[in-house]
Formats: C-alpha cells, structure tokens, sequence
C-alpha cells in the first residue's frame, strides 16, 4: 500500500512541474499575505492607525535601498552573522558529543540530567547580564549567548535519538557479532539523525533569538543594535528593514534544515 | 557428532528493579546433530526464546554448557546466525543494504559483497524489491529479508526465533514451505522456535517440548517424515498422530497451569 502511495506521489509531482498550477492552499496563503500589505498601505492613508508608529510597505521598501546603499548594512550583518555562526558552530560540536554521552550513559544522565532540565526549561536569556559582565559587551558575550540558547533544543533531541534507538535492533547486531562501536556507528548515529537535525532546526531559531535580543541588550554594533539605534530613533522603517533581515535570515536557514531532515527521514513510514 | 551439544544449562533471569532471581531454563540437555532440522514448542513463558537465544549467545548462561562443533558459546560468532520474530531489520536501509549488514558486521572476506547479499536476495525471492526499504514491503517479504540476511553470513547453524510469528495463516504456510526448500539446499543445522504445532511437524526432523515453571524440556519426538516434504503431507495419518501427541503434551502443560493459578 505505502508502494502504491509513493508511486502516485511520484507522478503527481512531475505532472505539476510540467504544468504548474498553484494548488488551494498556496493561493490562499498569497491572498491572505496579498490583503496584509495592501490593509497595512492604506491603513495610516485612512487614519485608522497612526503612520508614525506603523509605517507602510512603501516606505520600507524605500527604506530597504537606502540601507543597503548607505547604512554600512554589510559591516553590520557581518558582525551578527559571525556572532551567530562562531556560538552555533560551538554549539555543534558541544551538544552533539554531550547527547550522544548523555543518551547512551545511563549514570551520565542520571547525573546531568536535572541540572540540563533546569537550564533548558529557563530562558538562556536571563544569563545575558551575567554573560556581559563576564566578557564584556563585544562578540564574545552575543557567541556566548548564541551557545547557550542553540545548545539546549540538540542535546535534548540528540538523547532523545539515542535513547528511542529500538533494542531489537542492536540485539540482532549483536547476533552478526557487532561491536560496541559497530553499534553507534551503524544503529544508534543513523537512527537518531532526524532527531539531532530537528534539535538543530530548532536551535536555529533560538540561536537568532540569541543574537538578535544579546545586541538589542548592549552591543556597539550588529544588526540588533541597529534595531535599537533606529527603535529609540522612531525610524520604524528602518527598524522594519533589519527585523526583515533577520526574520528571513532564521526563515532560510530553517527551512534548509528541514529539507535536509526530510531527506534524511525518506525510510521513516508515514 | 553433535553439532549442538547443550548440558544441564540453566539461565537466571533478575527481576527488574529487585534482587530477586528465578530460573528462566533449568537444567536442560539436548544434542543435535549437524544437518538436523529441530523445533522447539512450549506454551508462552516456557523459555523456549531464552534456550535458542543463549545458543545464540545472546543471553548470559548461569549453570551448564553449550558446546557448537565442541567450542563452548561464550556469545555471538560466526558460525551461527538469528532470525528474529520481529523483522528486526535497519529502517534506514534497503533491501540490499539490510542484507549485506550481517557481512559488514562480520568483515566477511568471501567476495564481494553486495554480489553476495544479491544472490542471498534472489534465494528468498525479492531480485524486484532490492532497493526497497523495510516499510514498504510486506510482513511476509520484510521476514525473507531477515532470513536472507542471515543465511548470507554462511553460517553453520541457523537460529530462528519464531521467524513467522507475526504473520498470517496463509503466508506463514507459504513461508515454511519456502524455507524447506532454502533449507533442503545446503542443509545448515537449524534451531526453530515456534509455538505452532503444524508447522514444527512438518519442517523439523525432531520437535522439542518444553514446560514451565522453570523451563524444561518434557519429551523429544523424532519426526519420521519422508523429505522433501509438500503441503500434502499435513493430511497423512502419521502427521495427524504426531500432531494428536504434541497436542496431548501441550494441553497438559496448559492444564497444570490452570491447577497452579487455581492453587495461587
């Protein structure tokens, strides 16, 4: 039956590419974005809101080449680039490891368990005067916080993986007379590779969280402090430039994610 | 010579979350001969999973011994090879891959590999689904797949713990028919477990029966069948008889139970 499924699948999807028609739901979502920018256009034109505190997609757009031809965006989208990339990096390679050891090691996670609860279930963010304090208010605190808040969401998919790794399969390894290591590399690591890349989208976003409100907190540049400078400045135009920036910066990212999550979870059944 | 030889083995299982122990076997001894095919039958809880997981060396043997072509078992090897009740098999992977994971799993050095696990493959009848993954096949196919990767391993004996259990009346006839016929090719030394009696009669040259409480073995009944066998046979008189006295067995072993819950 699932055979029958995937093949019409199969040959739904390459007639749509030959012909393509949007289906009900992509129009629906276009329309319902379509009515948002024109209600958001008109809605300071007709009084309804004040324009100040709103602005209008016109203005944004307008706003959008100015900042890019004349507000050293590049210098600032650098910096918060390098801040998110350098803590999630480090993020990467410490909470895999971390889960893997705290997934397969019963007294490790006995022992480190309660404490990582705490930590994952509290908001990172409360760290942040902490954090700026200790390493001052350059790169180093926003990497840090970026750290913190991208490590929670894999450590605790990377032992959720791990520990859901079915017996019976590690048992019939055994029986071919698998090794220890046999058993990670070839059971344990395939069969948790969708839970670590769903902790890892889901650290994507805490990860731009962390950057975005570390630089809004106090930073000397970066696109968070652009957002205040233009916040306090009451150039929402501006302020809507960046926040754009960065909300399509988590969206790409997320969504790479998933297509590599879906990828590697084609053998999950439906 | 016995190819198995099994002496007053006796397997201790520990209670979760106490200290208590209780016999899961106790004080078993069978012998079976290389190139036997045997059966092992028994109500559910008998241990009859446990005695063909520890020639398997899988499970920690407590009193005894288990000898295979006269080496003591002291866990898995390469002279032996499970199929399991569940498929058991790599999700993630196909056909072909899950086939050619025992080779893997034991550095075969015989050749090549996936030409190997292809021909493997073409025995239980799935040359079309080598690139399928284990949830789009059937029960039925995802089971020769679990077969086909353990006979790839060329193994000496071959361990199966209710390979068909799981599967309907009908493939499950198709599926011992099947693997007489895998069998009858190079005649392995097989170990079954099932707790079907029809299909213990008809694939095995000796069927074991085992009680509970804790698990022993009450009678070995030689299987005096001509081979190969079809189908047919399960309408022959001596089939019927053999299939009346393991029942007769079987029932008592049900009734004692009834007596003992009624006692408790």
């Amino acid at each position: 039956m699932a055979m029958v499924a995937t093949s019409a699948r199969d040959t739904g999807k390459s007639r749509a590419a030959r012909n393509w028609r949007p289906d009900r739901s992509t129009v629906i979502s276009m329309l319902s974005v379509a009515v948002f920018f024109i209600l958001w256009q008109l809605a300071p034109e007709m009084g309804w809101v004040n324009g100040r505190f709103t602005s209008q997609p016109t203005q944004v757009l307008v706003a959008a080449i100015d900042v890019i031809l004349n507000d050293d965006f590049f210098y600032h989208a650098r910096i918060s680039l390098a801040e998110f990339s350098l803590g999630f990096a480090l993020a990467l390679v410490v909470s895999i490891p971390l889960g893997v050891l705290l997934g397969t090691s019963r007294t490790a996670r006995h022992l480190i368990d309660p404490p990582l609860m705490a930590l994952y279930v509290a908001p990172t963010l409360v760290l942040l005067p902490i954090l700026v304090v200790s390493l001052g208010i350059g790169m180093a605190s926003k990497v840090a916080i970026v750290f913190l808040n991208a490590l929670f969401p894999i450590v605790v998919n990377t032992i959720a993986g791990m520990s859901e790794a079915d017996p019976q399969l590690i048992r019939a390894a055994r029986s071919f007379g698998a090794s220890k290591l046999d058993v990670f590399v070839r059971i344990l690591l395939p069969g948790s590779l969708p839970s670590i890349l769903t902790g890892i989208r889901l650290a994507v976003g805490r990860g731009v969280m962390g950057v975005v409100v570390g630089e809004l907190f106090v930073s000397q540049a970066g696109i968070g402090y652009q957002l205040n400078t233009y916040g306090s400045a009451m150039r929402i135009d501006r302020l809507l430039v960046y926040a754009l920036v960065v909300s399509v910066f988590g969206y790409l990212l997320t969504v790479s994610v998933r297509a590599l999550e879906n990828r590697v979870s084609t053998w999950r059944p439906e | 010579m016995a190819e198995i030889e099994i002496r007053n083995l006796g397997i201790d299982y520990r209670k979760p979350n106490s200290d208590e122990v209780f016999a899961a076997v106790d004080d078993i001894s069978l012998s079976i001969a290389a190139g036997e095919f045997v059966s092992i039958v028994g109500s559910s809880g008998c241990g009859k999973s446990t005695l063909l997981l520890s020639v398997a060396g899988l499970v920690k043997i407590a009193r005894g011994t288990i000898t295979i072509g006269g080496r003591p078992v002291s866990g898995p090897g390469p002279d032996r090879a499970v199929v399991f009740q569940d498929a058991s098999l790599l999700p993630w992977r196909t056909v072909l891959g899950n086939v050619r994971f025992g080779l893997e799993m034991q550095r075969w050095t015989g050749g090549d590999l996936t030409e190997r696990a292809m021909s493997m493959i073409k025995l239980v009848g799935l040359a079309r689904f080598a690139d399928y993954h284990p949830h789009q096949l059937s029960g039925g196919m995802r089971q020769r797949v679990n077969i086909a990767r353990a006979l790839a391993v060329d193994p000496q004996v071959l361990l199966m713990d209710e390979p068909f259990g799981a599967l309907d009346a009908q493939t499950r006839e198709i599926m011992g028919g099947e693997l007489l016929r895998i069998w009858e090719g190079d005649k392995k030394t097989a170990l079954f477990v099932t707790h079907d009696i029809d299909e213990a009669i008809f694939l095995s040259d000796k069927v074991v029966v085992m009680g509970r409480n804790p698990g022993h073995i009450k009678e070995v009944i030689a299987i005096d069948l001509p081979r190969p066998r079809t189908q047919e046979i399960l309408d022959t008189p001596q089939f019927t008889e053999y299939r009346r006295r393991l029942r007769a067995h079987l029932a008592a072993d049900m009734a004692g139970m009834h007596f003992m819950e009624e006692a408790a």
